[in-house]
């Protein structure tokens, strides 16, 4: 439903991305993991399109997506929840899911969705007049999904769900995580935590400094001597 | 200072108060979206004055049609200034701060080729008469501001607060990149940003046409006092702009009845330098994490 074809990506004459490809079918979690600067957020930003990529293509549901403005990305089905959460801090919680669904104009589904967030994440219904600047990181992290939920994606990009969270608060995140695949959301997953990435997805992706270095089934991909070193530190 | 004078100049305070009050919010708007200070935004108070100047005293428009003419022309002018000016320069704010000063020269330069300079153009006073509290009379072209200024600010806070589009741009402010995210399309936000914050100015010079020398320079005096203004209120903070306009239209008119407008002036800076001192983000201004 998504493929990355040999896609660069560049900040000023320095590559970030160097020639990756990642298909991702409907309904399944993927994940992308890799260590500090290994390009994970450049590739996330490059596929919403807040960074254009400087080569290769971006295929969404067989159109070409690459080069088109966030909005219309948004507009065509591909939500993201960016690293460090970036929830609107001065707006409630409310209002940033409200945000969500800034493009859509069907009131009722709109409603509809904000009642199955709220039985996602109750603690937002009951902190809905919050704002969310004032909220703790997991509870933050929770708003950044919803409202990018809110928009009815057909494909959620989550870039590092985990970062800063308490274990506990991580296991409560991921639980959700996987219910929503279970009701078949797609899902693309950049995680340090490679731990908790290879319990989440069935396929990964290794990245290392720009590139694909390995990928796979994860129930392979756990077994292999090197990704059991260097990522699952065992 | 006895009471009558006392009482007088009270008036006088709010009345200055709430024009600050509507000019700076406009101004502080506009920074909040765009991160870039308007410096043009005195000429949009003057061009407003103008519309009133032409349209009431020339024309002879009905003086509340005449005002309300003030808002698709200024805001016109504001959407202008983003398209042509502040979109270009949007990743160069010396650029911006430039060209912005530049078109407020040019705005001066061309209403004194076509309207005249020097001499001040005369708009008669549409509301005869005066509001009599207890031997101070205030003419009710000057207490009509005080009603107008609020209407504009319950307005503004409504649309911000209660209107999907006011969210979006509270949202555009905040964190542009995840607003983009979301769908809302930054360039329409700007833009509207803009237009609201030229109505807002142009309603103020409108209002303001008839008790207030109307000139092609204007706009001069009013900038400085809403930059320290915006400044005192903590630059992006609408609650705080409300709150440093009501005071400094109190300091100002107090010390200009009492000394004179210049020593006004340094009154005015002097406390916004204090307060800066005090509290560097503002009288309601946050401190970005
Ligand atoms: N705005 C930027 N300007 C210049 N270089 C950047 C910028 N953002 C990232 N980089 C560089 O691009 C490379 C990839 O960064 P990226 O943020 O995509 O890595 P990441 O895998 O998400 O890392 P992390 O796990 O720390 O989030 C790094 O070398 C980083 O220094
Ligand atoms: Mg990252």
């Amino acid at each position: 439903m998504l493929s990355l074809k040999d896609v660069w990506a560049h900040y000023g004459s320095v590559a970030a991305v160097k020639g990756i490809s990642v298909e991702v079918a409907e309904a399944e979690i993927v994940t992308l993991i890799g260590s500090n600067g290994a390009g994970k957020t450049t590739t996330m930003r490059t596929i919403c399109g807040l960074h254009k990529p400087t080569k290769g293509e971006i295929l969404f549901e067989g159109k070409r997506i690459n080069g088109l403005d966030p909005e219309k990305i948004n507009a065509l089905g591909i939500a993201m929840v960016p690293e460090g959460r970036h929830v609107f801090p001065q707006l409630t919680v409310m209002e940033n899911l409200e945000m969500g669904a800034y493009l859509r104009k069907d009131a009722a589904g709109i409603r509809r969705d904000l009642e199955e967030m709220f039985t996602h994440f109750p603690i937002l219904k009951e902190r809905h007049k919050q704002l969310a600047g004032t909220m703790s990181g997991g509870q933050q992290q929770m708003v950044a999904m919803a409202r990018a939920l809110m928009s009815g994606p057909k494909v959620l990009l989550l870039d590092e769900p985990s970062l800063g969270l308490s274990p506990l608060m991580t296991q409560q995140i991921a639980k959700i995580i996987k219910k929503l695949n279970e009701i078949g959301r797609t899902i693309v997953l950049v995680e340090q935590n490679a731990r908790l990435a290879f319990l989440l997805a069935k396929r990964a992706y290794v990245m290392e400094i720009g590139r694909i270095s390995m990928s796979g089934l994860t129930v392979d991909l756990k077994d292999d001597p090197k990704v059991r070193e260097t990522y699952l530190g065992v | 200072m006895d009471s009558a004078t006392l009482l007088q100049t009270f008036a006088n305070s709010i009345v200055a108060g709430s024009i600050y009050a509507v000019i700076a919010v406009g101004l502080a708007m506009a920074f909040g979206v765009m991160k870039m200070a308007n410096f043009a935004h005195g000429e949009f108070f003057m061009v407003g004055a103008y519309t009133v100047y032409v349209c009431y005293g020339l024309m002879g428009w009905p003086f509340p049609v005449a005002v309300l003419m003030a808002i698709p022309v200024v805001a016109l002018l504001g959407v202008a200034t983003e398209r042509f000016i502040f979109r270009p320069t949007r990743e160069n704010v010396l650029a911006g701060f430039m060209a912005t000063a530049g078109l407020a020269l040019i705005l001066q330069v061309l209403i004194g080729q076509i309207w005249g300079v020097g001499l001040m153009r005369s708009v008669p006073t549409p509301y005869m008469g005066a509001l009599d509290l207890g031997g101070v009379r205030i003419g009710w072209q000057r207490v009509l501001v005080i009603p107008s200024a609020i209407a504009m600010l319950f307005a503004l806070w409504y649309f911000l607060y209660h209107a999907k589009a006011g969210k979006a741009l509270r949202a555009c402010a905040q964190d542009p990149e995840t607003a983009r995210l979301q769908g809302i399309n930054i360039n329409r936000m700007t833009m509207l940003a803009m237009a609201i914050s030229g109505a807002l100015a142009g309603l103020a010079g409108a209002l303001m046409a008839p008790i207030h020398p109307v000139t092609p320079y204007m706009g001069h005096g009013i900038i400085l006092t809403a930059f320290i203004v915006v400044v005192m209120g903590g630059m992006e903070s609408i609650a705080g702009a409300i709150l440093a306009a009501v005071l400094l239209g109190f300091i100002h008119t107090f010390v200009t009845t009492l000394s004179d407008a210049v020593t006004a002036q340094m009154v005015g800076v002097a406390c916004m330098a204090v307060v800066l001192i005090v509290r560097p983000q503002g009288l309601l201004g946050r401190v970005k994490a």
